[in-house]
């Protein structure tokens, strides 16, 4: 982090305050707040008409903790986060690298259609989905009519993994273009002139210098992908129980606000422990 | 000859060849100069010896053999790039041992190997730091130790001093070139700076948009300079322009007589050029030395400098302005602005060239 230097102007500490004190009041109120509200909320209990009863209680606490079907539940969102994420580095990386070798206008061109996917709401591009991958829909049709059966695509994990992978893609891409600034063609060209073979470049050059990218990309992919809800609802079809669609259930559905609460919670520690293996393994990198 | 260029060519499209037709050879051991102005050529001839770059056409041969179709990777030269290109990533050990490691050389090989060539460039103790860490003087001597370390069959250096202040780059380039002939390396050296190149090249290809202008010893390519544009990108020079008469003398602008050793076609014009260090200055009306093969013309002082060592004087003569550089000394400037004084210079230093054709 590269400090502000204010020593050399004697208003300058004062008007660094001054300017840092709207946002700071911004996240205090609308997001320190809401947290800590969602924190004692956790440690309430709800009535069967999704009232909050009075008193403090850990019996939501306990009873999360005590049902294995919540744990499996915890694990079967960071295991697709990971799968998720690494599907969509695997996809992005040869397009970002690509993107990153070229020059001047064509360079900008192509970054604007690698990110102009987010100009479209998830929802939309998600039902785009549905219709290319639904049991009746353009992707299945055309299996059927080359003359074999299609497997199912939607309504299941794998059609969660597909949407999800695409709607995170842009991310991956900027995250990575942005972390490919140590990479320099001349020094690709020094290790072959070292009789280092183009994978080889790859391997020893390359990617080392790139990890940044990665990891960064991989981060707020993992982060995106746990949290989102509109996509898995939608193209699970309600059989596959994540972390965010369950909160959304407990709070929408049932009115059970407690849990929700516990589970927001939850999703908030998987966070911290990923921000916490990012920071590790960016100093690694570095 | 040890490396051979032959007839080489690199087209971009269909813009005029960026190098066109360029021969050149190098005896093993030899430091050969690419000399040039930028955009002439020399960097893409480089790369294209390297095989970063592929040639449109012509051949490239090491020790007799074709390598102009083999990848960069498959050539066996050591680059040291003008960016020195180290991998910040890895410690000055590990770039050193970066070329061995891919020559499958033993751990215990590629330590010593390592150490060696750091000491070879005065940076023992270093191994474990990061580039980053480095100033820019001793990342240049990792880079020439990365690139000299496997024991390549030729080095290539693109502008590898430029990035260095002045007084560091001399002592740098003194430093290349002893290393370079302790171990008898065949050596390119690309540099748009003359001074560099005369210092330490055995012999220098001059390079103009794209073409070979002129090979040679760097006395050579400054005494007799084949072209106008080499005699004017080695050295600072006056040039004049004239016509050959019958009698071997070159009249210029009808007021002026200039003899030079090589007569030339009577009635051709021609391009006179002479270095301002080789001109003598006297006072008016004085004697002049061994004035038989002597061009003299009278002029006046219009312009002087001091630059420290030497003094510039600006000087009018027969309607045109000539520039003369002499040493200084204590006892200060012999003439001031204004004065009336005798130029003379021999004929051998009077270079002509072809005038028409020529820029």
């Amino acid at each position: 982090m590269n400090t502000v230097s204010v020593n050399e102007n004697p208003f300058g500490r004062k008007l660094v305050l001054a300017c840092l004190l709207p946002i700071l009041l911004v996240n205090i109120v609308a997001f320190m707040v809401p947290v800590l509200n969602l924190a004692a909320m956790s440690f309430r209990a709800a009535s069967s008409t999704g009232s909050l009863e009075e008193g403090i209680t850990v019996s939501t606490w306990l009873g999360l903790f005590g049902d294995g079907y919540y744990w499996s539940m915890v694990g079967r969102t960071v295991w697709f986060g990971i799968l998720i994420t690494i599907i969509t580095l695997l996809l992005s990386y040869p397009l970002a690298l690509f993107v990153s070798r070229r020059e001047g206008s064509l360079k900008a061109f192509l970054v604007v259609v690698c990110i102009s996917p987010l100009l479209i709401s998830a929802v939309v591009r998600t039902y785009g989905w549905m219709v290319i991958l639904g049991d009746q829909g353009v992707l299945p049709s055309l299996i059927r009519a080359s003359g074999f059966t299609p497997p199912r695509l939607i309504n299941n994990e794998t059609g969660v993994i597909i949407g999800m992978v695409e709607i995170l893609m842009p991310y991956m891409i900027l995250s990575l273009l942005s972390g490919f600034g140590k990479l320099d063609a001349t020094l690709e060209q020094a290790a072959g002139t070292l009789g280092a073979r183009p994978f080889t470049v790859f391997r020893r050059v390359v990617l080392p210098l790139s990890l940044p990218g990665i990891l960064l990309g991989c981060l707020l992919c993992f982060v995106l992908a746990v949290s989102s809800f509109i996509t898995p609802k939608m193209l699970a079809g309600g059989r596959v129980s994540l972390l965010a669609t369950e909160i959304y259930d407990q709070a929408i559905v049932t009115l059970n606000w407690p849990l929700a609460a516990c589970l927001s919670v939850l999703i908030l520690v998987v966070f911290g422990a990923a921000l916490v293996l990012y920071g590790r393994l960016s100093k690694i990198v570095e | 000859m040890y490396l051979k260029v032959d007839s080489l060519e690199k087209r971009y499209g269909a813009f005029d060849p960026s190098v066109s037709n360029l021969s050149f050879s190098l005896a093993q051991g030899e430091l050969l100069g690419l000399l040039g102005p930028s955009g002439c050529g020399k960097t893409t001839t480089l790369r294209m010896i390297s095989g970063m770059v592929a040639a449109t056409s012509g051949r490239i041969l090491v020790g007799g053999h074709d390598v102009t179709g083999l990848p960069t990777y498959r050539r066996n030269m050591g680059v040291m790039f003008q960016s020195y290109a180290l991998f910040p990533h890895m410690t000055v050990a590990e770039n050193v041992a970066f070329g061995l490691e891919m020559r499958k050389h033993s751990k215990h090989e590629i330590a010593k190997r390592v150490e060696s060539a750091l000491a070879m460039v005065r940076l023992n103790g270093v191994g474990d730091r990061k580039p980053r860490q480095l100033s820019g003087g001793q990342q240049q001597r990792v880079a020439l130790a990365r690139a000299l370390v496997f024991e390549p069959d030729i080095l290539l250096l693109d502008e590898p001093l430029s990035n260095l202040d002045a007084k560091l780059r001399d002592d740098m380039r003194n430093e290349i070139r002893e290393i370079q002939q302790r171990l008898r390396m065949t050596t390119i050296f690309v540099t748009h700076d003359q001074t560099e190149a005369m210092a330490i090249c055995d012999r220098i290809v001059v390079m103009n948009k794209g073409r070979l202008e002129q090979i040679g010893t760097p006395h050579e390519i400054y005494e007799t300079p084949a072209t106008p544009m080499v005699a004017d990108f080695v050295g600072r020079i006056n040039r004049l322009k004239g016509t050959w008469r019958s009698d071997g003398a070159i009249d210029i602008n009808g007021s002026m007589t200039i003899r030079a050793s090589r007569p030339g076609a009577r009635g051709a014009p021609v391009l006179v050029m002479v270095r301002p260090h080789r001109i003598g200055l006297v006072a008016s009306g004085s004697a002049i030395p061994s004035a038989e093969h002597e061009n003299v013309l009278a002029g006046t002082i219009r312009q002087v400098t001091y630059i420290g060592d030497t003094l510039q004087y600006s000087v009018e003569a027969a309607g045109a302005r000539i520039l003369v550089e002499k040493a200084t000394t204590s006892a200060g400037d012999p003439f001031q602005s204004g004065a009336e004084v005798l130029l003379h210079w021999s004929e051998q230093d009077t270079l002509t060239f072809a005038a028409d054709g020529e820029r």
